[in-house]
């Protein structure tokens, strides 16, 4: 009896000891939490495709790094210690190597077993496409393709940011041109362009561009017309590239951008 | 929990008397009794299986990743095998809790909720916490930082520091609470388990050094601690394990009582019936704290502890 008695005492010394390292570590947690409730969302750390809110998707993500190994172009990382409480979650630094949809199915949303990335908004997008598009009067059903529809759909219902320009040091305001490679040839950047005849991406440093006023940001999209176009400005009449509603805040014309500081930025979607 | 286990266990009987010498293995064999008991030392046949299954398979999850292979994608807090889903059940348990309270519960995917059940019934048929020494990166380590530990403590460099192994679980409700409270999964921050998976499949990052801290304080204060007295994750498997099939079998006919096996132990709580006039049953199986890591077997001598399939012996 009195050895279980002094077990018992070991117990409620060691057991309180770890109950108040849990309790220091659960007002840290909180503490960090507040303390970094008010930063701004940066471009270098955007939530991939179909997040839900970040409050959700601190404790919704299991951080085991499915999204990032099912990525074709490796866009997505996993946070380093440094980013706090969020280590281990997937994030996409545009800059770098943003989504460029070579996908074309949003992958990293459908593998994600918590649907942290929520696929259901992209199924519902692409069948209410596929609906509309077979209902379109005068339309001849065997031309459409489903999965072409429902491919395009999907891609256009991502909403990880809005693409924001630079006036100031975007080359096009100035009546610049852009002759070369734009990142460097040692940049390691890879995407799909529009006007690629591969169905994979490749790396921007072996496209070389030559451009009277440059325009990569325009012409490098992949979503189109719906998200940026060139056009000539209200007052000036000098042509100029402009964000519009369908942008998804991919990244691409991030990436493409030839300044040294890029003069299109994404600002990620606070939700 | 604890009484069921005493049940089952036989500890609430009345012990045997323990053997005569004349019934003794040794003499048995006409043997001195310090050369028998040291008649298996060098034999690490078990060790070496173990080993050999827990690198090659934190080496397919890497491999998977590096080489695109997609046979174990993922990392030990969720993975998917050839295209099936996997999930830590700490982990998930974890977000149950949370996501109940906040209705995002109904989110979770099919695959989420196969992942969890199929892993559940996987390591429930191979024993519980055999997942700790045949699957966790971080057993691995502290099995060498053991080894070390040990020659400190032998050459007096260092003293032993022993904890109640009941501390376990108030991490264990610890960690849910702190999840429910916070919103977080902080237990992933802490964990020294995905930690270490995550640093060798993405790359390595500043966590490690909470890693290497960890493993110092079990090398130069308390041997194992986080596996003996923290991890929640083998409290859960040990939870799931209660009732597992799998288990090492003793024979008290052949036992010595030398002991050899309580002290290679992790959990030599376990192994309580090898002392001399412990044991109430002539046959005796480990209960779910064991990892069934085999080191036990391979240092016996007379070979009296063993893997069985408990309740399984007349089918098979």
């Amino acid at each position: 009896m009195a050895k279980k008695q002094i077990g018992r005492r070991e117990f409620i010394i060691s057991g309180s000891v770890a109950a108040g390292v849990l309790a220091v570590a659960g007002v840290g947690v909180k503490y960090l939490d507040i303390s970094h409730s008010g930063e701004q969302l940066r471009q270098d750390f955007l939530r991939p495709p179909g997040a839900i809110g970040e409050v959700e998707f601190m404790y919704g993500c299991i951080k085991c790094g499915l999204c990032v190994q099912i990525c074709p172009v490796q866009a997505i990382k996993l946070a380093g210690a440094h980013e706090g409480l969020s280590y281990g979650t997937p994030y996409i630094d545009v800059r770098e190597q943003p989504c460029d949809f070579s996908c074309d199915a949003l992958q990293c949303v459908e593998t994600c077993p918590t649907a942290v990335l929520n696929f259901e908004q992209f199924k519902d997008a692409g069948a209410l496409a596929v609906e509309k598009a077979s209902q379109e009067p005068g339309v001849d059903l065997s031309k459409v393709n489903p999965f072409e529809v429902q491919k395009v759909a999907m891609k256009e219902a991502v909403l990880m940011g809005k693409a924001h320009i630079n006036k100031n040091t975007c080359l096009a305001h100035q009546r610049k041109g852009f002759k070369g490679i734009s990142r460097g040839t040692d940049f390691e950047g890879i995407y799909r362009a529009p006007d690629s005849k591969f169905a994979y991406a490749t790396p921007l440093k072996d496209k070389e561009f030559d451009r009277e006023i440059c325009n990569l940001c325009v012409t490098e999209c992949p979503i189109g017309e719906s998200a940026i176009v060139f056009v000539p400005g209200r007052g000036s009449g000098k042509l100029h590239p402009r964000v519009l509603e369908g942008c998804t805040g991919c990244g691409v014309c991030v990436m493409v951008c030839p300044t040294e500081k890029p003069s299109i930025v994404v600002e990620p979607i606070k939700s | 929990m604890a009484a069921f286990d005493i049940i089952r266990s036989g500890k609430h009987k009345t012990p045997l008397k323990p053997k005569p010498m004349a019934d003794m293995p040794h003499t048995e064999l006409g043997m001195d009794y310090k050369v028998w008991c040291d008649s298996h030392k060098g034999t690490h046949k078990w060790r070496n299986i173990r080993w050999s299954v827990l690198i090659f398979m934190n080496l397919l999850f890497v491999l998977s990743f590096v080489f695109d292979l997609a046979i174990l994608e993922g990392s030990l807090s969720g993975s998917r095998l050839i295209g099936f889903y996997l999930m830590d059940p700490f982990n998930a348990l974890q977000e149950l809790a949370i996501s109940s309270t906040t209705g995002y519960i109904v989110h979770l995917t099919m695959n989420f909720w196969i992942g969890l059940f199929t892993i559940l019934i996987f390591w429930f048929l191979l024993g519980g916490r055999s997942y700790c020494s045949w699957m966790c990166p971080y057993h691995f380590l502290a099995e060498m930082g053991e080894r070390l530990h040990n020659y400190l403590v032998k050459t007096k460099k260092i003293k032993e520091h022993a904890f109640h192994t009941g501390i376990r679980f108030v991490f264990w409700f610890g960690f849910i609470i702190l999840a429910l409270a916070t919103q977080q999964l902080v237990f992933e921050n802490l964990n020294v388990v995905g930690i270490v998976s995550r640093a060798m499949i993405y790359g390595p990052g500043l966590l490690l050094f909470w890693v290497f801290g960890i493993l110092l304080f079990e090398i130069v204060y308390s041997k194992r601690f986080w596996c003996r007295y923290v991890c929640p994750i083998g409290t859960t498997w040990s939870l799931v394990g209660k009732l597992s099939p799998l288990t090492i079998k003793f024979d008290l006919d052949k036992c010595g009582y030398c002991r050899d096996c309580q002290t290679v132990c992790l959990v030599p709580h376990e192994l309580w019936f090898v002392q001399r006039g412990k044991a109430t049953q002539e046959t005796h199986y480990t209960g779910s704290d064991c990892t069934n890591c085999g080191l036990c077997i391979d240092t016996c001598a007379g070979n009296a502890l063993s893997y069985t399939l408990k309740g399984w012996g007349t089918v098979l």
